[in-house]
This record gives structure tokens, C-alpha cells and sequence, in this order.
């Protein structure tokens, strides 16, 4: 039986799940290999087109895995604004048990694609267990260090 | 049917799986990725899993059907006295991780095996799985003797 492309997130979740057991370093470097996988179709985009290029890829996703998501591009950084995740909707409404690290895959792999496009990715989680979350994209280090600074206070 | 995803397809997911099964497979060995895919096919597709014990295919069944229908699979699935055969011509996996230019992983098609082994695994069913080149394969889901 082939994993069928929408469920992929459920294999994810048990390759998490297995690597979680391993070892922080296993989780960490398996987003590293999935960050570098990901350099093929964006880090480019990511680089040429800066801001925009993300708007573009991220619209492309959004489309694409049915996300229910606002993408909002300022001159200082791109919000992504995610009002249903459907990879943690789908992890979620699931026979097996969500991995509890699930969330921090995102940032895992996007951040240092990001930081090798020479911009800043603060991620606001808000909750492990709802679909909801927001990240910002900045190519200025201290407006990032500054909304970083602000997620941190409110938590 | 437990699961029925609905809406766009993002296909670039079987890349995903593809440089996952390579990554885990390399670095932790074979045993470890079918260890996965046994917890995949017990625990996420439990609701099958549970069917078959109780000597029911008709989920199964319809996933296949539903599954490789929605990723447009060239493939017929034909019940029998004994069973079922799934004939998968062209795995539309595979087709799209050559789309992406990538090397298929040659433990890629371990994925149709062992999830398909643990579905069957304490049940009245069971699976022969035949890996043909390109993503072609047959499974025979049949009650055992």
C-alpha cells in the first residue's frame, strides 16, 4: 500500500515519534535534511526575489495543501498567518498519537532556509494542540529580535 | 472510510517520503524504516487493521480504490474467491518523484510491503507483495489457509 500524498503528515508524525525517542540531535538533524531538500525549490526564489519570492511560494502552498491561511507582505517583512494548519489538522484526526515536538518541525526546516536567504524567521506557535499559528519574515535583524522580544513577553 | 481527504493535491509530498525513506533507512538502517511503516499501518490506519480482523477487506478496499483513484493511478483492482489483486501499472508516486528529477530510493517500494504486512499482521488476511521496475507492482490480499 503507497502512502497516499495527504498523508504524508501521518507518516511524518511517526518518523518524528521515532526520532523524538532517539534524541533531540536525531529530530534537529533530520529538519536540516529536509531544510536542505527544500534549498532545490526555493532557496533561489528565496535569494533573487526576497520577500516577494516567499510571498509567491508560500501562495503556491496555500493553494496547494488546502491551507486556510492570510499572507500579508509589508515592505519590512512577510506575515504568514495561519488560521487552520491542515498538516497539524491531519496529524490531529489520526488513530495514532501526535507526536508532542510536531509544531517545531516548521520552524526546524524554514529558518535556516531563511537565514541562508539572509532574512529572519520569528515563529509565534500560540498552541501545540490548535492548528493556528503565525510567522514573520524579516530582512531586518533587529525588527525580528524586536517581534521576537514581543512573542517572548506575552508568553 | 476513515480517512477522505478532500480538496488540492500537493504531490510534491511523495518527495517528502522519498527523501525521508532514504534518510531513515541510511542512517538508522532498514529495520528501523520498517519499523515505521509497521506503526503506520497498525496505528494510523488502525480502522483497516481492525476490518481485516474481523475478516472485513471492504475498507481496504475502498482506500485503495479512493486513494489511487484521487492521484489518477493507471491501475485495476479485481476481487476474487480468495481476495483481491491490486495491479498497479504506474505507482503515481514514483512517476512524481522522476517528475522532480530525484532518484527513487531503493527502499522506496518497501513502503507497499510492510504497511501491507501490518495490516494483516494477527488478522485472517494476508499480503504477497511483487515489485516490478518503474513503480509497477502487484499485492494479492488473500484469507490464509
Amino acid at each position: 500500500m503507497m502512502i497516499p500524498s495527504d498523508h504524508f503528515t501521518k507518516f511524518y508524525n511517526e518518523v518524528f515519534k521515532f526520532l523524538e525517542a532517539k534524541g533531540e540531535k536525531d529530530l534537529r538533524d533530520y529538519w536540516l535534511e529536509i531544510s536542505r531538500h527544500q534549498e532545490g525549490h526555493c532557496l533561489e526564489l528565496f535569494k533573487t526575489k526576497g520577500l516577494k519570492g516567499m510571498y509567491d511560494y508560500w501562495e503556491h502552498i496555500r493553494i496547494e495543501e488546502n491551507c486556510d491561511m492570510t499572507l500579508t507582505l509589508n515592505d519590512d517583512y512577510l506575515k504568514l498567518d495561519m488560521h487552520k494548519c491542515p498538516s497539524l489538522s491531519k496529524v490531529l484526526d489520526n488513530d495514532a498519537t501526535p507526536c508532542k515536538r510536531y509544531c517545531d518541525h516548521c520552524e526546524g526546516w524554514i529558518a535556516p532556509l531563511i537565514a541562508k536567504a539572509g532574512y529572519y524567521c520569528v515563529y509565534d506557535l500560540i498552541d501545540r494542540e490548535i492548528p493556528k499559528c503565525k510567522m514573520y519574515i524579516y530582512k531586518d535583524k533587529e525588527l525580528a529580535q524586536k517581534k521576537r522580544k514581543e512573542i517572548a513577553d506575552r508568553s | 472510510m476513515r480517512y477522505k481527504s478532500t480538496g488540492e493535491l500537493h504531490m510534491d509530498f511523495h518527495g517528502a517520503t522519498n527523501t525521508t525513506i532514504d534518510y531513515i533507512a541510511n542512517k538508522y538502517g532498514k529495520e528501523a524504516l520498517v519499523d515505521i511503516f509497521h506503526k503506520v499501518g497498525k496505528d494510523v490506519y488502525k480502522s483497516i487493521h481492525e476490518g481485516l480482523k474481523n475478516d472485513d477487506p471492504s475498507e481496504l478496499i475502498e482506500h485503495l480504490n479512493y486513494y489511487l483513484t484521487r492521484e489518477k493511478a493507471d491501475y485495476t483492482l479485481t476481487e476474487n474467491e480468495d481476495g483481491f489483486v491490486l495491479d498497479v501499472r504506474k505507482c503515481p508516486a514514483v512517476a512524481h518523484i522522476k517528475s522532480l528529477g530525484l532518484e527513487v530510493s531503493p527502499y522506496f517500494s518497501l513502503q507497499y510491503v510492510e504497511i501491507s504486512n501490518a495490516l494483516c499482521e494477527s488478522t485472517p488476511w494476508q499480503c504477497s507483495t511483487e515489485i516490478f521496475e518503474d513503480g509497477r507492482y502487484r499485492q494479492t490480499f488473500s484469507r490464509r489457509k
